[in-house]
């Protein structure tokens, strides 16, 4: 998490100096970025962890600093994700994916490019699961096998809804 | 590593129903220390585990095993992890319990009984080049001089299946109006194949698989049963390995249907395959080309003059032939010599018929191969199986071709061998099960003595589905 | 760019669902689409439009995943994530499931008929390869089951003349099938891919295979004499198209008549390349012809070429959409 903390904060300062030796626009186009940023983390903070009773955000899985966003095109958005699962072991990271791919796919209301990864150094097998959240294949099988999408909408459901 | 278990069991996503619950994929276990109540787990660059005290202090956690019997514990946990099994039922635990028998105590010490299977003793002679009575002889000095008690072979209790897949399969024949499913009966020696039908098809196909118990459970009733008896010994005292061509095998004797839950004990303890034993005589640095040849156990064996019996048909156990001459006699009246074996689709599917003015009689087959067993639970699915009886392998070209036979030398190709292997196989001369005196013998003297329940227990076995994982936290994707 | 890639319709074919695959049958007058709707359509041209034709329903239980057609063109084929493919029978305008072949343990990714008709193969996730034989009576038997891939098989293909079968996997790797005395046998391995690959296609000659992937890039990789000997086929990658594509390559497809190869990406985009004529046969140049930088809304998924039709390409997407281009290179 430190490394990702650190590689986010570098970038945003980079971005800063530089906009502020040339343009004001590269200001507005970050500022915009978070904005989205922000957007993003709203929809996939209550999402809920699929074996506790909380919320990915109180247990640290996703935070405001793990969403980065990027300008694709007009009006298009590159959005990568870096959670971090409770425990290195974790076999329902996996799961998490699933559930952010599926909430993010619903919910995000501008077109966009999603890519979700673990942080680095928090899961074992963190190629094999960022392999595999980011193949939208499997993705889609997943979501109609009825175990699998009972758990997913149980996370993803606001509780107002 | 590859997976040594059949390419059927490959095949079924094993991983969907054995993974072993949250509770034991834990894979550190923490021993707790007073004082030490906070501490983090680190992942170190090598993927060990680390533990980093409060203190700063650093302690390397070792990994947790799991055991065969937590996996066993697990809901349809049979083939949890194959490393699982390899390690509980390698030729190194049969070592262990004979290092035991060396420094314990007497009422520790284990009856270390070794029953060698017909196809392994065939693989190992071409191994070595020698016949396969040799082989057995030869092996039969090796395990005795590392300090096993006694050693069988496998061709004598399977002289058992063949006889209760006979009567069987005629009492099937006979009452198959009354009851849809009672044919084909599909035979159950393979453990690969059983594992897939109660995995895939459970409720469907399994009332069609004959509940006679394999050769090497058959044993274990021997073993276990009969054996400990007559020589006084707790079940629990004898230790029973039996040398296999096929890794599945582990899996059988496993199963709970094995396991003597009043003494705590499995029919069978430990399977070793023919390649494991290879290996056994390597680290020994023994050939068998040296080995002075024993004379043979002749307790549980099927001998004639020093000379190895065989049963004539297939080399995964002549399960077609010896049902078909039966059934051809007890059904039919007909004396059948030799049977006409026809390749259908390949060599693995041959099908033998029994006709009579034209009309057919008996139509039996053999499917071996995962492609050959699909077609025919597919037909049998949609109903279009013409056959009354079906030898169904897990191997292509069967059990003479396990997975657990010894490789190819440098240079030979694996036609060759299995050509060598089933040629060596073939040498011997068969029996008819019914003609084996011995075992008429036990029928009478032990079967009929302990009741016609109990002997049915003994001789046969029973299959249980399982059901499809449906719990979506652990639900591979 | 000399060349273009004209729009000519776009049809809304599985609305509200994902279009995942198209494809033409063998005279190029009908276009077979599948999607996340369970459903598959047959679309003809009518006047100068296209539209739908029939809808095949209650065939699947949950996506269709691929779609092919026999070479005779009276059959389709249809793998679906319900583990099942489904064979379909012509009948005048309209269509009937004649059987339903099973055996795989989870998700068909892909299923394909072999030229002579009589072979038809399909892939799963549950990493293996299957082929079966069709007999005069409309019947199926599996006649080898591989297990070559150690992960989950996208795509397979046949070589356009012989008994020849290549897969793409999620394990990065291409295997080569060939029948060897009477079972099939992966005969060679590709690799070269740094990621999943999801989609393969021979060119017309059957000479070399296009592979695209995960990683970005098309592969092309052409037959060479054995090194071993050993009778061992052994395929070379001769040409790699980096740098084209923003995202994950979907799909590939090589025109059988212009020579042509389109692609469909992750970045909406699709691409037409065309080969330096004049470069050396072991040395391929393949420069980018034409391209629809938002040919779609949301990821290109698939590109077919018409068969009969120079320049006619249909494509289609995750927004459910198919949409029909018509180039000039």
């Amino acid at each position: 998490m430190e490394v990702v903390l650190s590689l986010v904060s570098l970038t945003a300062t980079k971005v800063l100096q530089f906009s502020g030796l040339v343009d004001n626009r590269n200001v507005l186009k970050t500022k915009k970025m978070e904005e989205k940023a922000l957007e993003v983390y709203d929809v996939i903070r209550s999402i809920r962890d699929p074996e506790k009773p909380n919320t990915l955000e109180e247990l640290d899985v996703v935070t405001e600093k793990c969403v980065e966003v990027r300008e694709l095109g007009e009006d298009e958005y590159l959005i990568i994700i870096k959670f971090s699962p409770t425990v290195p072991h974790c076999s329902l990271a996996t799961l998490i994916g699933l559930c952010l791919q599926v909430k993010l796919q619903r919910c995000l209301p501008f077109k966009h490019k999603l890519e979700i990864y673990i942080s680095e150094g928090t899961h074992s097998t963190e190629e094999d699961i960022n392999k595999q959240i980011n193949d939208k294949e499997r993705v889609a099988a997943a979501m109609e096998n009825p175990n699998l999408r009972e758990i997913v909408e149980q996370c993803v459901t606001e509780p107002d809804d | 590593m590859a997976s040594h278990f059949s390419s059927v069991l490959q095949l079924t996503d094993l991983d969907d129903f054995i993974t072993p619950s949250q509770e034991c994929v834990k894979p550190i276990k923490i021993e707790k220390k007073q004082g030490k109540s906070l501490a983090k787990i680190q992942i170190e660059d090598d993927g060990s585990y680390v533990q980093v005290n409060q203190d700063g202090g650093k302690q390397k956690l070792e990994k947790a095993k799991i055991s065969l019997n937590d996996c066993l514990a697990c809901s349809g946990c049979v083939t949890s992890a194959e490393s699982v099994l390899i390690t509980l039922q390698s030729h190194e635990e049969l070592l262990k319990v004979l290092r035991n028998n060396k420094v314990e105590m007497d009422v520790c010490q284990k009856v270390v009984v070794v029953s060698v299977s017909p196809q392994s003793r065939a693989s190992l002679a071409a191994y070595f080049d020698l016949s396969s009575s040799e082989t057995g002889r030869r092996l039969t000095s090796f395990f005795k001089g590392l300090g096993v008690h006694h050693v069988f072979e496998t061709s004598f209790s399977r002289t058992f299946s063949l006889l209760e897949s006979q009567r069987e399969f005629v009492e099937r024949f006979q009452r198959k109006e009354q009851d849809s499913n009672r044919l084909p009966m599909l035979t159950s020696a393979c453990p690969g194949w059983i594992c897939y039908a109660e995995k895939t098809h459970g409720e469907f196909i399994l009332p069609y698989i004959s509940t006679t118990r394999s050769p090497q459970a058959m044993m274990g009733s021997l073993v276990k049963g009969y054996f400990a008896e007559q020589q006084g010994l707790s079940p629990q005292q004898i230790y029973h390995v039996a040398v296999m061509p096929c890794f599945d095998k582990k899996l059988e004797a496993s199963r709970s249907d094995f396991y003597l839950e009043k003494d705590e004990t499995r029919e069978v303890d430990c399977v070793i395959t023919s390649g494991e034993v290879q290996k056994m005589l390597e680290e020994k640095n023994v050939s068998l080309n040296d080995v002075e040849p024993a004379p043979l156990d002749t307790l549980f064996s099927s001998v004639s003059g020093g000379e190895f019996l065989s049963h004539a048909g297939s080399g995964s156990g002549g399960y077609l032939h010896h049902v078909f001459t039966y059934a051809a006699k007890q059904l039919f009246g007909e004396e059948v010599k030799d049977l006409t074996y026809k390749i259908l689709r390949n060599n693995d599917f041959q099908e033998v018929t029994l006709e009579k003015d034209g009309v057919v009689l008996l139509n039996f087959a053999s499917t071996y191969g995962f492609r050959n067993i699909q077609n025919l639970v597919q037909k049998l699915k949609r109903g279009k199986s013409p056959y009354h009886f079906v030898e169904v392998m897990a191997c292509p070209s069967g059990c003479l071709n396990g997975g657990g036979q010894v490789k190819p030398k440098p240079g030979q190709s694996p036609k060759e061998l299995l050509q060598k292997v089933e040629e060596l196989y073939k040498a011997e001369r068969p029996l008819s099960p019914e003609d084996d005196t011995r075992v008429a013998e036990l029928y009478q003297s032990w079967l009929h003595s302990v009741g016609e329940e109990r002997a049915k227990e003994l001789l046969h076995t029973h299959y249980h589905p399982v059901e499809k994982m449906k719990n979506g936290l652990i639900m591979k994707w | 760019m000399k060349g273009a890639l004209t729009p000519v319709q776009t049809l809304s074919a599985h609305p509200d669902s994902r279009c995942w695959f198209v494809s033409w049958n063998p005279t190029g007058t009908l276009l077979a689409s599948c999607g996340g709707d369970k459903a598959i359509r047959i679309w003809g041209r009518e006047g100068d439009s296209w539209i739908c034709k029939s809808v095949l329903q209650d065939g699947h239980q949950r996506t269709v995943r691929k779609v092919a057609w026999s070479p005779c063109g009276n059959y389709l084929a249809s793998a679906s994530f319900d583990a099942t493919t489904c064979i379909w029978k012509k009948k005048n305008d309209d269509f009937e499931s004649l059987t339903v072949l099973e055996g795989h343990e989870n998700e068909v990714k892909c299923v394909a008929w072999a030229p002579s008709g009589n072979l038809l193969a399909t892939c799963s996730r549950d990493k293996s390869v299957w082929v079966w034989e069709v007999d005069e009576e409309d019947e199926y038997e599996c006649v080898t089951v591989v297990n070559a891939h150690t992960q989950d098989v996208k795509h397979i293909v046949w070589h356009p003349t012989q008994e020849l079968l290549a897969s793409a996997s999620y394990d990065n790797n291409v295997c080569i099938y060939k029948e060897e005395d009477d079972d099939w046998e992966c005969r060679a391995t590709l690799t070269g891919h740094t990621s999943t690959v999801w989609s393969l296609a021979f060119d017309a000659a059957g000479e070399r295979l296009a592979s695209c992937s995960d990683d970005r890039t098309v592969k092309i990789w052409k037959e060479s004499p054995s090194e071993s000997g050993q009778g061992d086929l052994s395929w070379k990658c001769v040409c790699t198209l980096s740098g084209y594509h923003g995202r994950t390559v979907y799909d590939v497809a090589w025109c059988r008549l212009t020579g042509a190869l389109a692609t469909a990406c992750g970045d909406d985009s699709v691409r037409v390349f065309k080969e330096d004529e004049t470069a050396d046969p072991e040395q391929p140049v393949f420069s980018l012809a034409a391209q629809a930088a938002r040919a779609h809304s949301q990821d290109v998924n698939c590109v077919a070429w018409n068969p009969t039709e120079a320049g006619l390409l249909a494509s289609c997407s995750d927004d459910g959409d198919i949409a029909i281009w018509s180039g000039v290179f």
